[in-house]
């Protein structure tokens, strides 16, 4: 069965994108576009493999949601990689204490770079 | 006006400057972020386009996207740019915070953080690491970091591609000394008293280099001189251009 992902992204134009190009590479993609959206597709009956996640995002930041799924029982252990335009050292290290599998900004890399990422963290 | 009343009045002008700096600063860094993100999702689809995702392209329009996708990555640095100018500024203007630090870790964290950097230009950064342990420095961590990235970053960016950097640290006289040279560009006499200017850019740095903005060395030297230490650099046609600090040791 195909591995799916859950993009948490609040800006429809990019989610667009990034789901587009992981359904082309064979993942099943749920889609959120905040924390209440998406603790729900991650407690329901869906096998999230892997988190995309932006930080700055409405209601919680992504490090609280980071922070959330480290805390539950359920989910601790799932990968989570940081795909957001802050870039800062600070935001990195914050990100990098609650448990990352990657910290990519989004400018600097293409969408088949974020897929080779994803690959390494999870497999096709 | 008596001068207590002057002083109170200037006071108060202050905050309120400081305080729009503030929001100006604020509106910069979301602004950027904004157009970081549309500018993201246009290299991802230029790139679609590059890879053969929507059809085969002709020779010509692959020419031209190409030309798009470089386009759109200079913007995308010079918001980087931006954003780092927006940050840096107000950097060297906050509040110091000291502690004892050791500079032989902050240099191999920051050669680590500009490694793919380097890589990527075929650069070998190499640090000629003292055989002693050197004291620590009584110094502002944060602070100190953004003054290595400064001049790494400055160093990878002007060097010839394939060069080698040298960074060094030396201890005498209850001093550091650091010095970081590459083998690049260099500085003409004429232009060597302008280059700690606020904004100033020289002519051969922008040969090289189109994306700047002119304020990390200002900075650098800055927050050196908070540290009671100084800054300043040799660069001579053919062997370079070697960047100097020193600051005192703890206290």
């Amino acid at each position: 069965m195909n591995k799916t992902i859950l993009i948490i992204e609040d800006d429809n134009f990019l989610q667009g994108l990034e789901a587009t190009k992981l359904k082309k590479e064979n993942y099943e993609v749920l889609t959120a576009s905040n924390s209440t959206e998406a603790f729900k597709m991650m407690g329901s009956k869906n096998e999230v493999s892997l988190v995309l996640l932006d930080l700055l995002l409405p209601e919680s930041s992504g490090f609280e949601i980071l922070k959330k799924i480290r805390d539950d029982k359920e989910l601790k252990n799932l990968p989570v990689i940081v795909f957001s335009n802050l870039s800062e050292e600070k935001d990195m290290e914050q990100a990098n204490k609650l448990g990352i599998s990657g910290f990519m900004v989004k400018s600097n890399f293409t969408l088949d770079e974020l897929v080779q990422r994803i690959k390494e963290v999870i497999g096709q | 006006m008596d001068k207590e009343t002057e002083i109170k009045k200037l006071m108060e002008e202050n905050k309120k400057m400081a305080e729009l700096c503030a929001v100006k600063a604020d509106i910069v860094s979301m602004s950027a972020h904004q157009i970081r993100t549309a500018l993201s999702g246009l290299k991802w689809i230029i790139k679609m386009f590059l890879d053969g995702d929507l059809g085969k392209l002709t020779a010509e329009q692959e020419n031209l996207i190409s030309k798009a996708y470089d386009s759109n990555d200079r913007a995308i640095g010079i918001v980087s740019e931006l954003l780092l100018a927006n940050k840096t500024e107000d950097i060297a203007e906050k509040k110091y915070i000291f502690s004892e630090v050791d500079l032989t870790e902050l240099i191999d964290n920051s050669i680590f953080d500009f490694s793919g950097e380097a890589n990527a230009k075929g650069i070998q950064m190499i640090f000629l690491k003292p055989e002693i342990r050197l004291s620590l420095v009584h110094g502002d961590k944060e602070k100190l970091r953004v003054v290595f990235q400064n001049l790494l970053e400055n160093a990878i960016k002007y060097s010839n591609g394939h060069g080698k950097i040298f960074m060094a640290l030396r201890e005498k006289d209850k001093i550091i000394e650091f010095s970081i040279k590459d083998i690049g560009i260099c500085v003409p006499d004429e232009n060597k008293s302008r280059i700690f200017e606020k904004f100033y850019r020289d002519p051969e740095a922008r040969k090289k280099d189109v994306i700047g903005s002119g304020i990390g060395l200002f900075n650098a030297k800055k927050i050196i001189e908070e540290h009671g230490g100084k800054m300043w650099f040799e660069s001579e046609k053919d062997t370079g251009t070697t960047f100097f600090f020193s600051i005192p040791i703890s206290k």
